[in-house]
């Protein structure tokens, strides 16, 4: 006789049995509206998206009617557009035997031309678009994933889209395969070069353009870069120092991700875990082509230890936080703050976010001044000397701890300020209420009603 | 040619012709006796204005004048645009020489460069210039300055990056002023490129592309206007309440507003995402909510 299994064992399996397949529906649901990613049953796009995101939203224009060859193409733009056809006479597509026309990526009809995605590029150059997609298995940060991110991210749903197109101008690069190789050169010895991606890897987040510059490695390229020769493939001996391709992307592959231990900085990461000590062989063995091991794996470790150091900071600030938090006492609360388009479940799911886990990305706008300051010592701070000490830059290593550390000060002081107030406020029994400051104001009841 | 004639006359003059020719009107206008008295004038403060085309002052050119003499004549039209332009209305005027140099030869082609703007435009790091420098637009142009013809004129996507030239003096444009906007909170002025620079782009750019890039770099800028505007409409109700001394913070954030909408304007007319957004839109975002903060602050301690 079988024993009945006790309930803890079919409660939680019942329970999982219908919640996982729910939840599966429910996310498909949610992405099958007429928008794009998460909210695509929210959120419609942009005309302009259409370019950024060609695969999802773009349209042909229908001003031309009829099919039109190659040269046809040519023809017509070279007065119309010029700049296309001068590129497209320097690229490689128009000097093969067998040249790469206008209607080969956009096709023949003029009235349902498309703006060619990854896939287009990808049914020449399988390889690299192969790699490109495979970067998605390492996760974000990724190029393949920039996309998604943007789209499945709360704030940027909740914003209204003139102000958001910023984001799909970088965050495109998983949509278009022109974000590195410009239209219509399609040059690999431009990508290559590192200011091919520095339009993306600059500002206060991932100031790669500065560090990398700031470091010998870059000092030499700056100083010789010019008569280097850029149609070498990326690997030994071909340059005489490296590139942000030359590491990220040696041999060519399109993972750029596959070797990122730290995930550009956003969280505390064990750089020591099996799979992070594979990514670091990988470090050491690139770095080999003119560096000791010893000495690369020393470096890796300094890394480390600005990490970690990084990091107690963040802690500091980030328990301070959480300690006016479950005082109440940070102002306004969340449920203070000013609902957004797409807050549904806002009733069920508020409170403060803090640290990365709890979705601080999103902490930028719509918060308390001492959470932005936090926001901006982990994002902003933190990040630059993540990148000073990821791309061997000392003086930003320097800045984003001194900065840290000035933040840190701050967010302490008006911890003690905010203390105070909420303490003397809860002694009289009366609070200052922050609606009338919060909740009104042209953008706010703009952003209330338009995302 | 007209010019040529007149001489032509004048000397025959000289030379005993009749009254009645000295009477008629030439087709510039001019009787041929006020001609006379013209060129006698003009001959006595210049010896270049007999000049041939071809005939180029060798010499280093010191002063405006000397160039306007001469190309005024060639090119009304360029120099009444320059007249026009902010360069010529400012002090120190930024005039022929401070472009072109003091040398003919080489004048046009060395000012196509962008490092001629750079220096009076705040130099490398000014906002200005790094909107544009950490743009597509830039970073192709920076590495591949050396390969472009210089001697062509700003037209028909003659560079394959567009530097500042091509942009504002497109088509030798030399009034610079009607490419950009001045007042930023002007929202009745709703565009944020204007009417002479959205044919500039189509000489790479489909025109649909274009002004959808447009009427988005409006929004854009609109909305970094509403938040200027909520912060501005805050502060000035507290100054009411609380007196114009205990908002100094409050007013300092809101000057830091005025760059960071700056910053829209450039990151939208340069496409330079970084300048749209982190030195733009989430600059504003914190400027507003650490304003609010503020008054917030002064509200709580004043109760």
């Amino acid at each position: 006789m079988s024993k009945k299994p006790p309930r803890y064992i079919w409660v939680p399996l019942i329970i999982a049995l219908i919640s996982v397949p729910a939840g599966f529906i429910y996310v498909n649901w949610n992405k099958g509206g007429e928008g794009a990613g998460l909210y695509s049953r929210q959120w419609l796009p942009e005309a302009i998206f259409a370019y950024w995101n060609p695969k999802e939203f773009y349209q042909s224009v229908d001003t031309v009617v009829g099919e039109f060859s190659g040269e046809q193409c040519i023809e017509c733009h070279s007065a119309l557009t010029p700049g296309i056809v001068n590129d497209w006479k320097k690229s490689l597509h128009s000097q093969l035997s067998e040249k790469v026309f206008c209607n080969d990526c956009h096709g023949s009809n003029h009235e349902q031309l498309h703006m060619p995605t990854p896939d287009v590029c990808g049914s020449c150059h399988t390889t690299q678009h192969e790699q490109f997609q495979d970067e998605k298995r390492f996760g974000f940060p990724s190029h393949a994933l920039a996309m998604e991110r943007a789209l499945d991210a709360k704030h940027f749903v909740d914003k209204p889209k003139a102000e958001v197109t910023a984001c799909l101008q970088c965050h495109s690069v998983a949509t278009k395969c022109d974000s590195c190789h410009t239209r219509h050169k399609f040059s690999a010895a431009e990508a290559r070069r590192p200011e091919a991606c520095l339009t993306c890897h600059s500002g206060p987040p991932h100031p790669d353009d500065e560090t990398y510059f700031h470091s010998k490695h870059g000092q030499l390229y700056l100083a010789e870069g010019e008569t280097w020769d850029w149609s070498k493939p990326l690997r030994k001996g071909n340059y005489p120092a490296p590139t942000c391709a030359y590491c990220h992307m040696d041999e060519g592959k399109h993972q750029v991700a596959n070797k990122s231990i730290w995930k550009f900085g956003i969280k505390q990461i064990n750089p020591l875990t099996s799979g992070n000590e594979i990514k670091r062989k990988q470090w050491i063995n690139l770095c080999s082509d003119c560096h000791e091991a010893d000495w690369s794996e020393d470096r890796l470790k300094e890394m480390d230890k600005e990490r970690k150091r990084a990091w107690n900071k963040l802690y500091l600030a980030e328990k301070i936080l959480k300690e006016l938090r479950a005082d109440n006492y940070l102002y306004p609360l969340a449920k203070e703050r000013p609902p957004y388009p797409t807050d549904s479940a806002k009733d069920l799911m508020q409170y403060e976010r803090i640290g990365f886990f709890e979705g601080q990305a999103s902490a930028f706008y719509n918060t308390s001044a001492i959470e932005r300051d936090y926001f901006e010592m982990w994002y902003f701070e933190n990040l630059a000397a993540y990148k000073g000490s990821a791309h061997g830059d000392p003086s930003f290593i320097i800045k984003g701890h001194d900065a840290m550390d000035k933040s840190l000060e701050k967010i302490k002081r008006k911890a003690e300020k905010l203390h105070t107030l909420g303490e003397d406020e809860k002694d009289k029994g009366r609070r200052e209420n922050p609606e009338k400051l919060w909740f009104n104001g042209e953008y706010t009841e703009y952003n209330r009603e338009h995302n | 040619m007209l010019a040529c004639f007149c001489h032509f006359l004048f000397l025959m003059q000289r030379c005993g012709a009749t009254e009645n020719i000295a009477n008629a009107n030439c087709r510039c206008g001019f009787t041929y006796v006020r001609q006379i008295f013209y060129i006698f004038i003009v001959s006595m403060f210049s010896s270049q204005v007999f000049a041939d085309k071809n005939i180029v002052p060798t010499s280093i050119i010191s002063e405006n004048k000397v160039c306007i003499q001469c190309h005024e004549n060639e090119n009304k039209q360029l120099i009444n645009d320059w007249r026009n332009s902010a360069h010529a209305k400012i002090i120190p005027v930024v005039d022929c020489i401070s472009c072109h140099g003091g040398i003919h030869e080489d004048a046009v082609v060395k000012s196509r460069h962008d490092q001629t703007c750079i220096p009076c435009h705040g130099g490398k790091e000014a906002s200005v210039v790094h909107s544009y420098s950490s743009s597509k637009h830039g970073t192709l142009m920076k590495l591949e300055k050396n390969s472009y013809d210089w001697n062509l004129p700003f037209v028909l996507a003659n560079y394959r990056a567009p530097g500042c030239g091509y942009c504002h003096m497109h088509k030798s444009n030399h009034n610079v002023s009607t490419t950009v906007r001045h007042d930023l909170m002007n929202d009745l002025e709703t565009k944020y490129v204007t009417d002479s620079m959205s044919t500039v782009c189509q000489d790479c750019h489909s025109p649909r592309y274009i002004s959808r890039l447009f009427s988005n770099g409006e929004g854009m800028l609109e909305i970094a206007r509403k938040k200027y505007r909520e912060a501005n409409n805050l502060i000035e109700q507290a100054t009411t309440e609380f007196g114009a001394e205990k908002l100094a913070t409050a007013n300092r954030q809101l000057m830091k507003m005025q760059q960071h909408l700056r910053n829209v304007y450039l990151g939208a007319g340069h496409q330079s995402p970084d300048y749209q957004w982190w030195h733009g839109q989430p600059a504003l975002d914190g400027d507003l909510l650490r304003i609010k903060d503020n008054l917030g602050e002064l509200r709580r301690l004043g109760k």
